[in-house]
């Protein structure tokens, strides 16, 4: 899947800075992501992959730099010179146009699967309820949970849970998806039946950034891979030249310990 | 015996009403107590910071003070003030004031208790503060806030026995007067027992109920 893109800009990160008290964890990042593009990010814990994710999200506040999604300036606006973070209702609506699926799911547990997919169609997307649940079945049909809908999320698998999250994101209707971590939670024999759901995402056209430990994975799905460190992109290029011809010692490091 | 029960067929009446004041009483602060503990519960986690530390000191002080002393501080100082109460709307101020404090205590923890992951699930699919709140946060945090909430019910049946000192005609001041006339002191005191026990026994079946309902 390495074939080059034609697809307009739909993600633009420029200049992206962020600090947890002193400790900077994002020191400049330009990234830009095409339409029906998969990009993943690899990196150490600690680079900044996951905040770089939770800040297109508009989960954490950044402190300079910007990042446009669809031609729109998300999280805040400048006025009289100054950024003043958006108001709650419009960061709840720049929101809705990212999917995030997170590493421990994050499901409700007090809906059934069927219910945590019409939360959002039926508040934020203000679907008539019978409309909302048949999208909401298609979704988790198309996940491979048709047979769960009418579960809690305590009696599922984590990987049924997981792909209940995936169809409570893109029921959504995102123009792009946010991946942290998918897989890091799973048990190892249930990592593959997300991945196979994340994958025939990305070939039916998702726009898709992934940050990943799953190697492998990122090598088989994406257009292009990134690689983070010390909260600066290092390297990035096509799965074969970053995973066969990493350019930098940082990254061959990496991806040595990876491998291992 | 049968001078007991004759007494008892006496005083029916007023031992009726003396239950109906009690439970009047005691499910009108609840009632209010309960809106009151959700707002001031909601104010001490996602409040502003100065009405946090007044919702703090609010729920300090109260909780800090016996029951009794805010039923007398109620009847006293409410005149003393300008506002016209009878005893009855006195102690029912005191009691609320009381649940408010305890279940807004118990609403506080009931939401610190919900994992933040579910407030950024929420936000992901562009749920706007209040939506998080009504359809994600709240139904969580009540569920766990259920059964100290039926222990403070519990406990406002109890407390409203002290509005016999500020002179409203409850069970406990209604069985003291019987008593007074017939001097059947163990016997009424028993009486008034076993009422208080099988109200606070319907309130607990009624929570175990409510607590299967809306258990997952």
């Amino acid at each position: 899947m390495t074939e080059p893109l034609a697809g307009r800009p739909l993600l633009q990160i420029r200049g992206l800075h962020k600090h947890f008290k002193e400790i900077e964890v994002l020191k400049g990042v330009d990234l830009t992501v095409h339409e029906r593009e998969v990009v993943s990010i690899i990196g150490s814990s600690g680079s900044g992959k996951t905040t770089l994710l939770r800040c297109v999200n508009l989960l954490e506040e950044f402190d300079g730099g910007e990042i446009v999604l669809d031609g729109e300036s998300i999280g805040y606006r400048v006025r009289r010179g100054r950024r003043h973070r958006l108001p709650d209702r419009l960061l709840s609506r720049q929101r809705a146009m990212t999917g995030m699926v997170f590493q421990n799911f994050n499901l409700f547990p007090h809906l059934t699967a069927l219910r945590n997919v019409m939360l959002g169609l039926t508040k934020v997307r203000r679907m008539q309820r019978d409309e909302a649940r048949v999208l909401a079945q298609t979704w988790l049909g198309r996940v491979g949970l048709a047979q769960r809908m009418e579960s809690y999320p305590s009696q599922l698998s984590g990987g049924q849970q997981q792909r209940v999250a995936i169809a409570r994101a893109l029921a959504m209707n995102p123009k792009l998806v946010l991946l942290d971590e998918v897989t890091s939670a799973l048990d190892p024999e249930l990592v593959q039946e997300v991945l196979a759901t994340v994958k025939s995402l990305a070939d039916e056209g998702a726009t898709l950034l992934i940050v990943t430990h799953e190697m492998g994975f990122a090598r088989q799905v994406s257009h292009r891979v990134v690689f983070m460190d010390k909260g600066q992109i290092a390297e990035q290029g096509a799965p074969a030249e970053i995973f066969e011809r990493p350019a930098s010692a940082r990254l061959a490091e990496f991806l040595g310990s990876a491998r291992r | 015996m049968d001078r007991f029960l004759a007494q008892l067929w006496m005083a029916r009446d007023a031992i009726a009403g003396g239950v109906l004041i009690s439970m009047e009483a005691a499910l009108t602060a609840i009632v209010i107590g309960s809106l009151l503990g959700l707002v001031i519960g909601l104010l001490l986690v996602y409040g502003h910071v100065v009405l946090r530390v007044l919702c703090r000191i609010y729920v300090d002080i109260i909780r800090g003070t016996p029951v009794l002393v805010l039923i007398l501080a109620a009847f006293y100082i409410t005149p003393a003030v300008g506002l016209q109460m009878d005893a009855f709307q006195a102690g029912l101020l005191a009691l609320s004031l009381f649940c408010g404090a305890h279940l807004g205590e118990i609403v506080r923890g009931a939401v610190q208790s919900v994992p933040h992951g579910q407030t950024e699930a929420g936000r992901s699919i562009g749920l706007t503060f209040p939506q998080i709140l009504a359809y994600v946060v709240l139904p969580q945090a009540l569920r766990q806030a259920l059964p100290p909430w039926v222990n403070t019910g519990v406990e406002l049946v109890k407390a409203s026995t002290l509005l016999s000192v500020i002179g409203v005609g409850e069970l406990l001041l209604k069985t003291q007067e019987i008593v007074g006339r017939n001097f059947m002191t163990l016997e009424f005191y028993a009486v008034a027992g076993v009422l208080y026990l099988l109200i606070n026994l319907g309130i607990e079946t009624l929570g175990r109920n409510l607590e299967a309902r809306v258990r997952p």
